[in-house]
């Protein structure tokens, strides 16, 4: 009886440790790193933070797409809205597609923030940051530029109005609508 | 007389306003800081000083100040963020698990080592007790303490 009994903590013991391995395992094999260059940008669907309707990455399939990862908090994304909101005008015509994302933030300020820059791209919002999450977004702003087939031409972590970002992304934008 | 009676009567009017505008107690910042995690630093809002976290507080010190109670707060961020964005899972369905396998593991910790230190206690036994008798006679008894006395 008492040999069962030991047996029996045992074989408890040994299952919490494996349980417990199987977790850490899990947690490091499902953890979100960027997209890197060159491979497919992951999909998403997220609702409009202007308007009703939802709004899907594969539906731009076959158009290049800049996605912008910003939020009203964050103050480097005030200097940076005007620089894409030019490039947007400019480039629109050439089938680019400017996608805002909003990341952590109260939905009421994003709308204030998009109203107060006169932004007129597509505004998409990502409360519970799932969709971030998976762009390995740690900090706003960030932005990628996606290639007609989806696939991650540029990742700038930083504000595009920065010197050392501005020629890269100028220069992926050129890449990816050619 | 009259105008004094009415301008302290306007005063108080005025102070109790505030205080009785809502129906219910209002609920306070600080204790919605302790519920609230921040969403960028992954702590509860009052450890945080991050922008997204000043952002938060100051949404519910106006709702608090429009009379919201706690819980229409956590609801409308909630709605914004997703259950994450509260410190503590909510009390139904599947998040139950987080409230009660805690204190089902201590209750199983406790229980296993009651039946370790029960099991352990029988085994002992009572303690051996000393032989009263060495069963040595007594002129046997008197030659081995001689014997002894001479190594001391």
């Amino acid at each position: 009886m008492t040999g069962r009994l030991k047996l029996t903590a045992q074989v408890l013991a040994l299952a919490c440790v494996a349980g417990l391995l199987a977790l850490l395992v899990w947690k490091l094999t499902h953890q979100e790193h960027a997209p890197r260059v060159g491979t497919v940008a992951p999909g998403f669907t997220l609702r409009r933070l202007v308007g009703p309707g939802q709004v899907s990455l594969e539906s731009y399939r076959g158009r290049p797409v800049v996605l912008n990862f910003w939020a009203s908090w964050c103050n480097p994304c005030k200097s940076e809205a005007a620089v894409l909101e030019r490039d947007w005008t400019r480039y629109r015509d050439r089938g680019v597609v400017f996608l805002g994302v909003d990341y952590h933030d109260l939905a009421p300020d994003a709308r204030s923030f998009v109203r107060h820059h006169e932004l007129t791209f597509p505004m998409l919002q990502d409360g519970s940051g799932r969709v971030t999450g998976s762009y390995g977004i740690s900090q706003v702003p960030e932005t990628y530029v996606l290639s007609r087939q989806g696939r991650v031409v540029a990742h700038l972590a930083g504000p595009i109005t920065d010197a050392g970002f501005a020629a890269d992304f100028r220069s992926a934008l050129a890449k990816a609508a050619a | 007389m009259i105008v004094r009676f009415l301008v302290v009567f306007v005063a108080a009017l005025a102070l109790a306003a505030p205080a009785a505008a809502c129906a219910h107690p209002r609920t306070s910042l600080a204790y919605l800081e302790g519920q609230v995690m921040c969403p960028t630093c992954h702590t509860t809002l009052d450890q945080s000083n991050s922008a997204a976290a000043q952002q938060i507080e100051r949404f519910i010190s106006q709702k608090i100040a429009a009379c919201w109670t706690s819980r229409r707060i956590e609801s409308a961020l909630v709605a914004n963020y997703g259950p994450a964005i509260l410190a503590a899972p909510p009390h139904k369905g599947f998040d139950l698990l987080a409230w009660w396998l805690p204190i089902a593991g201590v209750l199983a910790g406790a229980l296993v080592l009651a039946v370790g230190v029960w099991r352990w206690s029988r085994r002992r036994g009572p303690e051996p007790e000393e032989p009263a008798d060495s069963g040595l006679d007594e002129e046997t008894e008197r030659r081995l303490d001689d014997l002894l006395a001479r190594f001391d």
